[in-house]
């Protein structure tokens, strides 16, 4: 499939692959990729998941990675986790200088630049053939193995006490007309491994850059993964992001993403439940104001029996932004026992913003228990008017309110300094202090 | 009986419709502070009517009539102003808001009542301290203040949380709405002791009941019978006595 974009693409990449180191995905990876790439060709507005997403810019971005490194000081970076190590990648390549490096022998995080094979193994799953009947919306994916230099790759062993706590920072500070930055993350955890991750992704500076990122999540039997994921890049930015994850039996995956930043987002998360028992929570808070684009669609598969799902997702949508999530949940026909619900909530706040929920469930097989709601609209006039008549302003009871309906999902955020962190964030765009800590 | 020459609260003429349909129709009634009064009437007499229209809820259609308040236009204000004023509507159904916790809402609530009359913010450690003495006479455990408004709360704790409100926000003009329907007996006696320990000179509360029940509790000074959207008879608490005996139709009879 041959269009003016992907020969863009191919024409770009054919003069980068000389610049491109010969490390990281290898030169040879770099080419199936590309070759897949060209086959399949990038999703348009036509495409059924993709028909919120923004890809307009895509016509004027340039795609061969930005390569001008700029001098950043720990300061211009989000405040440090305790107890998280942390990697900085800048415009994804790694750098050490602004990182500081895990003390632990159960977990080994290596930057692709480096050791080209690394994560050879679960960097692979990226570019498999979809489930026969899914839409290849993994192909962004592709996009990035065909032009990144650089990326984490991480190992977690099995191992006892505390989990292992890493975060990786993916700073954006070229302009889009110089350049594009591809985060890339290979991750695998072995079977009874425990990784909290927190991954960012942030501007330095007001560029409208262009991220391109992917990451590929391998969970063995009985790994725990807790993996928050926070967009906060600049205001002018334009994001794609893929993550393919495969969680195997009794493992446990809590996904946990916060889209705040950036102009246009456009987040594509697929998660297989391949092994007996894998349990998934997957839970996004989107925010978009002025003409911010935000959508967000993920695909669970329950490849085997009994996994548990549970989506939830919130969005508000002020100004005239687009905020979206579309969830769709899988059940094979192996896959009897499943448990999967869906909580998936809108809310306008602005007469000219739009929202899309929409939840869809495939079953293909007997002996499951699937639910779902979705809801969009506006504040609730009943709340409003009890906030009211207890004398709060109006402009105060509606911040609340918003405040309130991010609350459950913000409140599952199991790193208190990272919380806080968040709720800082959020409240620069809902801007009034929530005093659920003022409490007792 | 305490009661000064000008009515705290003045309703004159009142006529207010809901979706075109006409809910009251010409209801007059003085409140004097000090006094509690009880408005009794059948369902769909118009009640709750008036107690939305005072507080100030959206969707009422004010035809005729006036509302003052302190010697002003009521009706003139928004309802957070109603409130700032000093004027309390205790929900017949109160509103559950997860994710807004109950100790949030009486701060903001007692603060907002602070600026308006030129005070500083409430200090936060006496806050609490008075917040958990009114807890008690609500028979309201700890963990309440660290919870959702209403969130989960049984018919009863809703509203023991109405009345706490109204204990904290120490009001000139409370209005309870059926604050009384679907408590126990134990419940009720919580509810009257609350709303009683609040009966000052100074105040004056509006009981809206369909059942004389909590008047046993609550002693009014007066006790008016609406039917159709008006005031068809007043009297002293043995109206209400009465009224138990009789019937509303004894009343709806006579008005029409």
């Amino acid at each position: 499939m041959s269009t003016p974009l992907t020969a863009r693409i191919l024409e770009e990449h054919a003069n980068a692959a000389a610049a491109l180191p010969p490390a990281g995905p290898t030169a040879a990876r770099r080419r199936t990729a590309i070759a897949a790439l060209t086959a399949s060709g990038l999703p348009t507005s036509r495409d059924e998941n993709w028909k919120y997403a923004n890809l307009r810019p895509l016509e004027r971005l340039r795609f061969i990675p930005a390569t001008a490194t700029p001098a950043l000081a720990a300061t211009d970076l989000p405040a440090a986790i305790p107890g998280f190590a942390r990697y900085v990648f800048v415009d994804g390549a790694f750098a050490p200088a602004l990182s500081a490096p895990l003390d632990s022998t159960a977990a080994a995080v290596t930057p692709l630049a480096a050791a080209p094979d690394a994560g050879q193994a679960s960097a692979a799953m990226a570019v498999q053939t979809p489930a026969p009947g899914a839409p290849a919306d993994e192909r962004f994916a592709l996009l990035n193995e065909a032009f990144a230099t650089d990326g984490a790759a991480i190992r977690v062993a099995a191992h006892s006490g505390e989990p292992v706590r890493l975060e990786l920072v993916f700073v954006a500070s070229a302009d889009a007309l110089t350049g594009a930055s591809y985060p890339r993350v290979e991750l695998q955890l072995d079977s009874q491994a425990h990784l909290l991750l927190i991954e960012r992704h942030v501007s330095a500076g007001p560029h409208a850059s262009f991220v391109n990122s992917a990451v590929t999540v391998d969970l063995g039997c009985g790994a725990t993964l807790h993996h928050y994921r926070l967009q906060e890049l600049a205001a002018r930015a334009i994001v794609f992001d893929t993550l393919s994850a495969v969680v195997g039996r009794d493992a446990c995956y809590r996904l946990h993403g916060i889209s705040i930043g950036a102009q246009s987002a456009r987040s594509t998360l697929a998660v297989r439940l391949a092994g007996e028992r894998a349990d998934l929570t997957l839970a996004v808070v989107a925010l978009g104001e002025r003409q911010q684009v935000q959508d967000t669609y993920a695909r669970v598969e329950h490849a085997a029996p009994r996994a548990r799902t549970e989506q939830v997702f919130r969005g508000i949508s002020a100004g005239r932004a687009r905020v979206a999530f579309n969830g769709k949940v899988v059940v094979g026909s192996e896959a009897h026992g499943t448990d999967s619900r869906q909580s998936l909530r809108g809310l306008l706040a602005g007469p000219e913003a739009e929202i899309d929920v929409r939840p869809q469930l495939e079953i293909y097989t007997d002996e499951v228990r699937c639910s779902h709601g979705a809801t969009a609209g506006k504040l609730d006039e009943n709340m409003l008017f009890y906030l009211l008549s207890r004398g709060l302003e109006p402009e105060v009871a509606q911040r609340l309110l918003k405040w309130a309906f991010l609350e459950d999902v913000v409140a599952r955020i199991g790193v208190a300094e990272l919380r806080r962190q968040i709720e800082e964030r959020l409240a620069q765009q809902l801007p009034e202090p929530a005093a659920r800590a003022e409490s007792t | 009986m305490t009661a000064s020459r000008t009515p705290l609260l003045a309703i004159n003429g009142l006529h207010v419709t809901v979706e075109g349909k006409q809910i009251l129709n010409g209801l007059t009634l003085q409140v004097r502070a000090g006094e509690v009064h009880a408005i009794m009437g059948p369902n769909g007499s118009g009640k709750s009517t008036l107690a939305h229209v005072l507080a100030g809820r959206p969707g009422y259609q004010i035809t005729a009539g006036t509302v003052s308040y302190e010697g002003r236009d009521l009706l003139a204000l928004a309802p957070e102003e109603r409130a700032r004023q000093g004027v309390f509507l205790g929900f017949q159904y109160p509103v559950e808001i997860p994710g807004v916790n109950n100790v949030y809402l009486l701060k903001a609530a007692v603060n907002a009542v602070r600026k308006q009359r030129g005070l500083p913010e409430v200090d936060a450690f006496e806050f609490l301290g008075l917040v958990r003495d009114k807890m008690k006479l609500m028979h309201i455990e700890d963990s309440f203040l660290s919870r959702g408004v209403n969130e989960g709360f049984s018919g009863g704790e809703k509203k023991r949380n109405e009345v706490l409100q109204m204990l904290v926000l120490e009001p000139r003009l409370a209005i309870l709405d059926e604050t009384d329907s679907g408590l126990d007996i134990d419940a009720l006696k919580v509810v009257a002791a609350g709303v009683n320990s609040q009966r000052s000179p100074e105040r004056a509360c509006v009981l809206v009941t369909h059942y004389q029940r909590l008047l046993e509790y609550v002693v009014p000074d007066i006790v008016h019978v609406l039917v159709r959207g008006r005031i068809a008879r007043s009297g002293d608490r043995t109206l209400a006595l009465e009224l138990e005996r009789r019937g509303y139709d004894w009343v709806s009879g006579e008005a029409a």
